[in-house]
C-alpha cells in the first residue's frame, strides 16, 4: 500500500554499479523523495488511527509505529524493484527520511482514535 | 492508573471532535485565503536574469563531465572570467542592489501579508477555543509522561492531582496545531508544506543578496575538477551491446 504512489515521474536514472560517474537527475531524485515523504506521512496517519482503535498504550504504540515504518520501507524498496541505488543516492533515504516527521502525526491520530474509542 | 477519570461522552461529542474538525477546516480555509491573497508581482528583470545565469552555471557544473575539456574550459571562461564573465560582479554594484532591495515596499508588504495570514487565524482560533472550551479534560494520551509535561498538556487546568497523561482542551488545540501539518500536506498537496518552509526562508533571508549567490556560484565553478566521462561511456555501451548480442 505504501509504495502505490511511487510511480509516474520517477523515471529510472541511468546509473549502474559499473558506472563510476554518478549520474542523477536532480528533479527525479527530488520527486522520489517527495513520494517517500508522502507515503510516510500517509502511513503514519493510518498507523496512528489503527493503533488507537486497537487500543495500544505506552511502549506498544511506539513499537507499532516502528513496525509500520519498517513495513513502509519494505514496501518502498519493493516498489523500487529492490534496486534502490537506481532511484536514490543512498540507502538512508529510503530507510530513515521522514521518520521523525511522521511521529507527530502518528501521536496525534493515535491519541484521537484511542480517546474516541476507549476513553469515554 | 487507579485514579482513572470518567469522562462524559458529551465531552467527546461536543469538545474533542468539533475542536479537531474545526482545526482541520481552518487549516484548509487558511490555505485558500493565502492562495487568494498571494499577489503576483512582476519580477524584476535584473533579478530574473541573474537567477537564470545561476541556473545555467549550475547546469554546467552538473554536466561538466559530459563535454570535452576544451568546451568545458571555454564555457567556464564565459561564465567566470574577471572582465566580462556572466558571474563576475563589479565591485560597486553589490551595495546598490541590496539597498534597492531593502527600499522596495512591495516585498515588505508581501511578507507582512503572509505573516498576517498565518497569525490572524491562529489567534482567532485560540481565542475561540479559550472562550468555548476552556477547562475541559478533553483527551488522554495513551502513553505515560513525566511531570515536566504537565504545563504543556494541562494548560488551563490547575489541578496537580490529575494524572499527567490527561490533556486539557487548550493543550489539545496545541497538539492539533503541530500534528496536523502532516495531514495538510496530504490533503492540500505538497505546496502547503513547502509554503511554510519557504516562509521561514524568507524570514531568515530578508536581506537576501543576489550578488552573493552569483559569486558563490562562480567560486564553485572555478574549483570543478573536469574529467571527461564519455570515453568510458563508449566502453560501457560496447559492453552492454555485446551482452545483448551474445
Amino acid at each position: 500500500m505504501a509504495g502505490r504512489s511511487d510511480s509516474g515521474s520517477s523515471e529510472k536514472k541511468s546509473s549502474e554499479a559499473t558506472n563510476d560517474v554518478p549520474t542523477f537527475s536532480a528533479e527525479n531524485l527530488q520527486s522520489n523523495m517527495k513520494i517517500i515523504y508522502y507515503s510516510r506521512t500517509f502511513m503514519s496517519i493510518i498507523g496512528g488511527v489503527v493503533a488507537g482503535i486497537l487500543g495500544f498504550t505506552g511502549l506498544t504504540g511506539f513499537i507499532f509505529y516502528f513496525l509500520v515504518m519498517a513495513i513502509t520501507s519494505v514496501g518502498l524498496i519493493a516498489k523500487a524493484k529492490f534496486s534502490v541505488n537506481s532511484y536514490f543516492d543512498s540507502w538512508n533515504r529510503i530507510l530513515l527520511d521522514g521518520f521523525m516527521g511522521g511521529l507527530m502525526s502518528f501521536v496525534l491520530f493515535w491519541t484521537f482514535a484511542y480517546d474516541i474509542v476507549h476513553i469515554f | 492508573m487507579a485514579e482513572d477519570l470518567v469522562l462524559d461522552t458529551a465531552i467527546r461529542d461536543w469538545v474533542l471532535i468539533p475542536l479537531s474538525v474545526v482545526m482541520v477546516l481552518i487549516g484548509v480555509l487558511r490555505y485558500f485565503v493565502s492562495k487568494l491573497m498571494r499577489s503576483s508581482q512582476t519580477p524584476d528583470v535584473k533579478i530574473v536574469k541573474e537567477g537564470q545565469v545561476i541556473v545555467r552555471a549550475r547546469n554546467l557544473r552538473a554536466g561538466a563531465n559530459f563535454i570535452p575539456p576544451k568546451s568545458f574550459r571555454s564555457r567556464r571562461v564565459y561564465f567566470s572570467n574577471e572582465e566580462n564573465g556572466l558571474l563576475h560582479v563589479p565591485k560597486g554594484q553589490a551595495q546598490n542592489a541590496q539597498a534597492a532591495m531593502f527600499s522596495d515596499p512591495n516585498m515588505a508588504m508581501d511578507m507582512m501579508k503572509k505573516n498576517l495570514s498565518m497569525i490572524i487565524p491562529q489567534t482567532l482560533t485560540f481565542a475561540w477555543v479559550n472562550f468555548f472550551f476552556s477547562g475541559f479534560v478533553a483527551a488522554k494520551i495513551p502513553f505515560p509522561l513525566t511531570q515536566r509535561f504537565r504545563s504543556m498538556l494541562q494548560n488551563g487546568i490547575d489541578l496537580s492531582s490529575v494524572d499527567v497523561s490527561y490533556v486539557s482542551s487548550r493543550s489539545w488545540y496545541f497538539l492539533n496545531l503541530f500534528g496536523l501539518r502532516g495531514l495538510f500536506s496530504l490533503i492540500l498537496g505538497e505546496e502547503n508544506a513547502m509554503d511554510d518552509t519557504q516562509r521561514m526562508m524568507q524570514m531568515g533571508g530578508f536581506g537576501f543578496d543576489p550578488t552573493k549567490s552569483l559569486s558563490a556560484e562562480k567560486d564553485s565553478l572555478d574549483i570543478v575538477q573536469h574529467e571527461w566521462a564519455l570515453p568510458k561511456f563508449e566502453h560501457r555501451a560496447e559492453a552492454v551491446l555485446r551482452k545483448l548480442v551474445s
